[in-house]
């Protein structure tokens, strides 16, 4: 760890909160039914695309909520702000990788792009955007640690995982792998975000509340993606 | 009524076993010196260990005769006779006999009388189940004492012939994995509801475990061929030789599953911090029974930016020259480190037992009585 992180006793508090909140979406998520064929090898190419298809509608989603969050923190949070428009920015075309590779994989665009979202998906969004139009909603950082520990476990386990039980003629994971380039950064980013913004124990219970709101929205939203809706 | 761990004590059998002299007892398959051994030594740091079988590979002595001597080394330097034990309750992954329990076996080589029984079945962690029903049992008054043994004669699984039965003629790495990791040996505690003034008395604060086995699939096993996927497990074979030609008799371990261990690990951990059993400050030793050295991740990076993380100089093991004794590791190094440190009253031991079987983990918490 770098000298750097050496994080608040109140940060510190939140981080092992969050790591906790973490750890229990990820044994809750290796029950779901898609996520167990994926990580036991018995995933099929419809699973796969049918996984990017109901994802997609999230990450376009996605940006939304982050930019609203970020222009929702005051002048008296304007270090925040910046660092939040900086990640939307890096974000908010992820769904065109995430198309590319649904084209990859043979998938026809024109139902990728026109899918609703899942009942996941829409209640997951619904809360996101209902949260970044708080006034200074510090506890989305328990919502960026969430989804960035689900970018990180893609792209370290599952892209591998897919690659290995499926045969693609081009590239058709770097949506999920797209998330491990960046990911110290990001995690750093995230740990001086926790560490500006869990100043109090009543921040550090927000974020801790969103965080596990969040996690099993997602799970929701997993859940779904076996289900027609 | 506190319960105590009043004495303890272990059994190794034979002299201990350098690295190149492994294949020597094990034998070679096929003739063939393992390509994979050297590696897998490498990564698990172990540099000696211990066989309760020869050269030849005959069995020198039994599961249940290495559970009684680790027992009685345990009594010999207890305040107590082994005729006043009331309870004797035992732990191993695999008996000399499929039934009856090991337990049964260890109570008969150990001539004990009339004694309350129990018997752990599992892996790694049924140690400390074998230690959990004895201590509930002092706690609530059921008995005084109890004697607790964890004992593993894991070797008899890794003899070159076993491998040559194996019709496809090919070892595959996960079943030799654990021939270049695991050994033999036991360990013993006795445990009592007072202390002993003038011996090294350790209070035992709490005892709990975690189990995932809804969440993942199995990680170490024995008892299905490679790669099985109908669920036939080696008794629904015709005959128990056709099981062993499947290759539904070698203990495998599934290594792409393994990194999950650590999640659990630590899921648990942060489970107690948050259920306050756990305060990382106040720990002043570690006792981990890890398999292998390189065992470190971004979770462990993380735990140390949370500051929940115990510093290196805490942890002690006696996994490279012990060798990694399955279930009995966690009792021949409460006995080794209790003998070489000069443990003060007050001091806090915190001990972490990880079954990767199918996802187990077990903790300790012990203080040293004043």
């Amino acid at each position: 760890m770098e000298d750097n992180l050496v994080l608040t006793e109140t940060g510190q508090n939140c981080l092992q909160m969050l790591l906790k909140v973490w750890l229990d979406f990820d044994l809750a998520i290796t029950k779901v039914p898609i996520v167990r064929r994926l990580e036991q090898g018995r995933l099929s190419i419809e699973d796969y695309q049918n996984l990017l298809v109901n994802m997609r509608q999230q990450v376009i989603e996605g940006s939304r909520w982050i930019s609203r969050c970020a222009s929702s923190f005051d002048r008296n949070y304007s270090d925040v702000r910046a660092s939040i428009i900086k990640h939307a920015y890096e974000e908010h075309k992820d769904y065109m990788l995430l198309e590319a590779d649904y084209a990859a994989t043979g998938g026809d665009l024109r139902v990728i792009e026109s899918r609703s979202k899942n009942i996941g998906s829409e209640a997951l969004h619904g809360f996101l955007m209902y949260r970044a139009s708080q006034s200074n909603p510090v506890d989305l950082i328990g919502a960026m640690w969430i989804i960035e520990g689900l970018g990180n476990k893609m792209s370290m386990k599952w892209s591998k995982l897919i690659n290995e039980q499926l045969n693609f003629t081009s590239k058709a994971t770097t949506f999920m792998e797209y998330h491990g380039e960046n990911d110290d950064n990001h995690m750093q980013e995230l740990y001086q975000l926790v560490d500006r913004l869990a100043t109090s124990d009543e921040n550090v219970a927000d974020i801790i509340r969103t965080a596990k709101v969040v996690a099993k929205l997602y799970q929701l939203q997993l859940e779904e993606v076996d289900n027609d809706n | 009524m506190n319960v105590y761990i009043n004495s303890t004590g272990h059994f190794l059998p034979g002299k201990a076993v350098s690295n190149d002299e492994i294949e020597g007892v094990l034998g070679l398959i096929y003739g063939k010196k393992s390509r994979l051994k050297n590696k897998i030594l490498k990564s698990n740091g172990i540099v000696q260990r211990h066989y309760a079988i020869n050269n030849q590979q005959k069995t020198e002595i039994s599961n249940s005769e290495m559970a009684a001597n680790s027992g009685v080394s345990c009594i010999e330097k207890s305040f107590i006779p082994m005729s006043k034990i009331q309870m004797l309750s035992c732990a191993t992954s695999q008996g000399d006999v499929v039934l009856p329990g090991f337990g049964s076996m260890v109570q008969a080589a150990l001539n004990l009388s009339q004694v309350e029984l129990h018997t752990s079945h599992g892996i790694c962690s049924s140690s400390i189940m074998a230690l959990k029903a004895a201590y509930t049992n002092i706690k609530c008054d059921g008995v005084d004492n109890a004697l607790v043994i964890a004992s593993e004669l894991t070797s008899r699984l890794f003899k070159s012939s076993r491998y040559e039965q194996v019709e496809s003629n090919e070892v595959d790495f996960n079943a030799e994995f654990l021939r270049w990791m695991l050994s033999d040996g036991s360990g013993a505690l006795l445990l009592e509801n007072k202390p002993r003034a003038g011996g090294k008395s350790l209070k035992i604060d709490w005892i709990k475990s975690f189990s995932s086995a809804d969440v993942y699939p199995v990680c170490m096993s024995v008892g299905t061929a490679k790669n099985e996927v109908n669920n036939k497990t080696w008794q629904d074979y015709e005959t128990y030789a056709d099981a062993e030609k499947a290759g539904a008799l070698l203990l495998r371990q599934d290594v792409r599953l393994l990194d999950n261990i650590v999640s659990v690990g630590v899921n648990g951990f942060l489970k107690l911090i948050s259920q306050g059993y756990i305060n990382t400050n106040k720990i002043d030793h570690v006792l981990c029974h890890f398999s292998s050295k390189h065992f470190k991740s971004k979770i462990f990076d993380m735990l140390e930016t949370a500051g929940a993380s115990i510093p290196e100089h805490k942890w002690y093991t006696n996994l490279y020259e012990r060798g990694n004794t399955g279930c009995a590791s966690i009792f021949i190094m409460l006995d080794e480190f209790i003998n070489t440190h000069d443990l003060k009253a007050g001091e806090t031991i915190f001990c972490m037992v990880p079954e990767s079987g199918r996802f187990n983990c077990a903790y300790m918490h012990l203080t040293v009585a004043g």
